[in-house]
């Protein structure tokens, strides 16, 4: 019996990689099998009828550029001339995106606040007239109809079992190597763990959602975290498995909210100003903890307030179309943006402000469309690094290691050369979960989490890790071609860059590649507010999936159709 | 809308920059993983790691971060190169390069043992210091290999220095291992290669008759002979190592074919020594018919060659055209032998090669030992010489083949060839 079992253990090893590999690629065959089938919510009628531009999108550009939705080929339109918007409750609203020739619905000018369109409505562009008609319900009834709903290729419940099944292995390997103190809290770790999922799962289907890759990417690589707790902090483990219910509590909350447009719109303000006041109260009340000052402890609870403000920078760094293209400069996201980053820089917290730069870049990128607003970002971002790091001795050391890691095994480089070796101990396969030397050294489970990844449960499984985040970008860029808003397609695509960055600075920073800043692995590393702002900017991917039941953060059109739309 | 999701293409940008950096560390750690997992600190690697002679003399030993190196001196002066040292310094050492072997590392398991790993090299210490002593301050490399087996007994490279007390400022060369890492103007021993060409080339080869009246002009240049050697045969011309004969031999060959025979025969290209990528020689193409062709083929003009490869020509021949690749970590029966000669060339090779150590050196200046071999006094341009010794034992229970090179060391039987004859008589000894 006992062979048996240390057959078993031994064949986990190898059993585990299979398997990873095997529900990454099922999430990842889930999205590439995916037909484009957009969305339908109106029609722009030029020349009375003879041709139709269906309207994909809840924000559209009408004008001459070839990149417009409604492309016109008419000398006397401007290239970017208005956008038609739609909002929550099936209202649809012109606005003159500053024009040469003007625009007018029946004749009322729609520059400024713009003006409302209804079916049938005349649009006028300069000399251009186009007529605009709303879905009918049957129509979009038809439409939806013939939509192929989401999980129909490729099941997401078989592939949850898959990501079950491996989270038992895991969990065997670690009923080996713990002690028989922790043994049994590990155990229920991995089985609420286990629980989470399942409820998360079922509760979407409740409701008739069915696109789940995205969740179980996040539950994969939240199972990574949870083994690295159970290895390196077993006495933790209850308070890891609170963490992971509140996060995705956090998921659903945040989800829900954002399933309204109007509402997220609204409050954007005052989540910036939020976010700016929870800067200003970490930098007065916080300790220096590892030179950095980024922790605040309220009642026991320590708290990374820059965690929570990287989710409302999303919030408040995305755009609908109307705003895009109606305001042209970025001055206002930028001063916003400066801030942050200039707290985080007080702070010492380099690595945080490094990822809100990145963010930053891809954020007003996607907004301007301008490489010449993003090169003009770099250079003065360049010039400021180079004033902090001369006034910041902390940070300059950090860059003179960066790449002589081994030069200075005791002082500077003492973690990156011990997450080095540990890696390189573990070869493909690892020493086994909970097997690893390197969980014991200071900040191992956060900073140098890819380290412990390699050493125990492998190089296979790391870059599995790394494969997981990789996937849910290419799930955002993805879906972006069919975001209702580019609200929800900005924050999504930010969301999946911020995750990478960030996940750049850790593994490559780690591993001597990069400067070690110390930053957190994606869900993986422990840390509890990490792992809270990772699941809410989960749900900004959610918000732009519009695959048919997909995504409970996305309304069916059915239900957006509003009632409105058949009374006129 | 389709301006913005078109700019989504910045999220892949990152993603490519993730993958781009995911690709550059699996890179890397297929390079220093091994160096990586070998550190002291690596507490999956928790006992003692040595290094040992084939006698098993350790030659260095690391405990807990802790290297202590051999007990004598002389021992770690001599195998200072092979062994390397604590700095890193010598890249090709085999603390460097058997760092992953040492700890108990390979790519597919990491450390696979936590008791720390004993590699054996086929090297003999004792025959080093033989070695290091005979070549008495002079700089230079020696290299002795059983060519049946491939295992390398001893290598030594000099100057070197005490590992244990290294000098901040070393002389020149003490970092490189000559018998792998460097080339050399090779003078008369490349006539080897020059023979080996034209046995297989030129077809009346063993017919022909080489006169020598002490010089003889190419192309308007004069090239010198080492002496005046009327009528030869082309056993005699190479026994009398004679410039005028092999200037010819060398046209009759062609420059086509003493280049593919220069790369053939390994001299112009890199080798591995387990894993270790030795120095490649050098071998310009002259123009058929000039002066250049011919001093190529007399082993001056610009050609270099790394002693290594000439180990490798002489155990070919020796072995008798096939011959397992010489090694410091020992082969496996699976390992294939390389072939590089016909078993004909080889013999007649052979022949040449005894029959030249009778006739010109004299089997008593190698007492007791079959000698096969090759002597070059290689010019250097300032006056100075290399003195070359290569060659082999045609003895099937000492089957040793040799490499001595003392750099600016005058003629080479006089001076590299003494060397060859002490560490030889010793390997013999120490072989019974």
């Amino acid at each position: 019996m006992d062979s048996m079992v240390t057959y078993v253990i031994s064949a986990a090893r190898y059993i585990l990689p299979v398997l990873a590999l095997w529900v990454i690629f099922r999430c990842l065959r889930s999205m590439l099998r995916e037909k484009y089938e957009p969305e339908v919510w109106g029609y722009v009628l030029d020349g009375g009828g003879d041709k139709v531009y269906p309207l994909y999108h809840w924000e559209n550009l009408l004008g001459r550029a070839r990149s417009a939705d409604v492309s016109l080929d008419d000398k006397t339109v401007s290239r970017v001339h208005g956008v038609l918007i739609r909002d929550d409750d099936g209202m649809w609203r012109l606005y003159d995106t500053f024009s040469r020739g003007g625009a007018w619905v029946n004749g009322k000018n729609a520059a400024g606040n713009g003006a409302p369109v209804r079916s049938g409505d005349t649009i006028k562009l300069s000399g251009k007239e186009l007529v605009f008609e709303d879905i009918s319900a049957a129509k979009r009834a038809q439409l939806e109809a013939g939509r192929t709903p989401a999980g129909r290729n490729v099941g997401p419940g078989l592939t949850l079992f898959g990501l079950t099944v491996f989270q038992a292995f895991l969990l065997l390997e670690h009923t080996v190597t713990a002690s028989a103190e922790y043994a049994a809290s590990i155990i229920l770790g991995f089985l609420a763990l286990i629980l989470i999922e399942w409820f998360c799962y079922f509760a979407m289907r409740s409701v008739r959602r069915n696109g789940f890759e995205v969740e179980i990417l996040a539950f994969f690589l939240t199972t990574l975290g949870l083994s690295v707790v159970a290895s390196s902090a077993p006495a933790e483990m209850f308070k890891q498995v609170v963490l992971i219910i509140a996060g995705v509590v956090m998921f659903f909350i945040m989800g829900w909210w954002l399933r309204d447009l109007g509402r997220t719109k609204k409050i954007r303000l005052a989540v910036a100003v939020l976010a700016l006041l929870f800067l200003v109260l970490n930098l007065a009340i916080s300790k220096v903890t590892n030179g950095s000052k980024n922790w605040i402890s309220i009642g026991g609870f320590s708290l990374q307030p820059s965690e929570l403000v990287k989710v409302a920078y999303i919030y408040v760094g995305a755009a609908t179309l109307d705003r895009l293209f109606r305001t042209r400069n970025l001055i206002v996201f930028i001063a916003f943006s400066a801030i942050c980053v200039v707290a985080l820089a007080l702070m010492g917290d380099f690595g945080t402000a490094l990822i809100f730069f990145a963010t930053f870049l891809v954020i007003s990128f996607m907004r301007s469309g301008s490489i010449a607003t993003v090169a003009l970002a770099v250079t003065g971002a360049g010039l400021a690094g180079f004033l902090v790091l001369s006034i910041k001795p902390y940070i300059a050391q950090r860059f003179a290691t960066w790449g002589h890691a081994w030069d200075d095994v005791y002082g500077a480089g003492y973690q990156q050369t011990r997450a080095m070796s540990a890696a390189a101990s573990g070869g493909l396969f690892g020493k086994g979960a909970g097997a690893g030397w390197l969980k014991g050294v200071v900040a191992a489970n956060t900073d140098m989490v890819y380290g412990v990844l390699c050493e125990e449960l492998g190089l296979i499984m790391a870059l599995c890790a790394i494969l997981a985040i990789l996937v849910l970008a290419f799930f955002a860029v993805r879906s972006a071609a069919h975001g209702r808003s580019s609200y929800y397609v900005i924050a999504a695509c930010a969301a999946v860059s911020m995750m990478m960055v960030q996940l750049g600075l850790n593994v490559f920073g780690s591993m001597d590649i990069l400067p070690f800043t110390g930053v957190t692995f994606p869900f993986v590393s422990k840390g509890g507010t990490s792992l809270l702002s990772c699941w809410m900017l989960l749900a900004f991917i959610k918000a732009a999936d519009t695959r048919k039941g997909a995504s409970f953060v996305v309304k069916s059109p059915e239900k957006v159709s509003g009632e409105e739309a058949e009374d006129r | 809308m389709k301006k913005v999701t078109r700019r989504a293409i910045s999220a892949l940008l990152v993603a490519a920059l993730v993958i781009a950096g995911s690709v550059f560390y699996c890179w890397k750690y297929l390079k220093d993983g091994a160096s990586w997992a070998s550190y002291f600190g690596n507490e999956n690697v928790s006992g003692t790691s040595s290094l040992t002679d084939r006698n098993g003399i350790t030659l260095v030993s690391e405990t807990g971060g802790k290297v202590t190196f051999s007990e004598d001196e002389a021992t770690r002066k001599a195998c200072y190169q092979t062994v390397g040292d604590m700095s890193g310094n010598i890249g090709t050492g085999a603390l460097t390069q058997f760092a992953g072997r040492l700890a108990g590392f390979n790519y597919i398991y990491g450390t696979t043992d936590s008791k720390g790993t004993k590699v054996k090299l086929t090297l003999d210490s004792a025959l080093c210091v033989k070695a290091y002593n005979a070549m008495n301050g002079r700089n230079g490399a020696v290299l002795v290999s059983n060519y049946k087996t491939g295992e390398i007994l001893c290598m030594v490279s000099t100057p070197a220095q005490d590992p244990a007390n290294p000098s901040k400022t070393p002389a020149e060369g003490t970092y490189l291992n000559k018998c792998i890492s460097s080339a050399l103007t090779p003078g008369s021993t490349f006539k080897l290669i020059t023979l080996t060409a034209a046995i297989e080339n030129v077809n009346d080869i063993y017919k022909q008759t080489f006169t020598c009246a002490g010089s003889v002009d190419v192309a308007g240049v004069k090239i010198n002979c080492t002496g005046v050697h009327g009528n030869q045969t082309v056993e005699q011309a190479l026994a009398h190592s004679c410039n005028c004969a092999f200037a010819k031999i060398t046209q009759e060959v062609g420059a086509d074919t003493m280049a593919a025979y220069a790369e053939k025969l390994g001299i112009t290209t890199t080798h591995s020594l387990d894993g270790i990528t030795t120095a490649a020689g050098r071998y310009d193409k002259a123009a058929d018919g000039s002066s250049d062709l011919s001093w190529s083929g007399i082993g001056q003009y610009n050609d270099l060659v790394c002693p290594f490869s000439m180990l490798r020509l002489v155990s070919a021949i020796g072995n008798g055209g096939s011959f397992p690749e010489p090694t410091l970590l020992g082969h496996s029966e699976a390992e294939k032998e390389t072939s590089m000669l016909s078993s004909a060339t080889a013999g007649k090779m052979k022949d040449f090669m005894s029959y030249n150590v009778q006739y010109s050196y004299g089997t008593g200046t190698f007492p007791g030992l079959k000698m096969c071999a090759k002597s070059g006094t290689a010019e250097v341009g300032d006056g100075n010489t290399h003195a070359w010794f290569t060659g082999f034992l045609n003895d099937p229970d000492h089957p040793y083949a040799f490499v001595v090179v003392i750099e600016n060391g005058g003629g080479g039987l006089r001076n590299a060839g003494a060397v060859a004859n002490t560490v030889l008589q010793a390997a013999v000894k120490a072989g019974d």
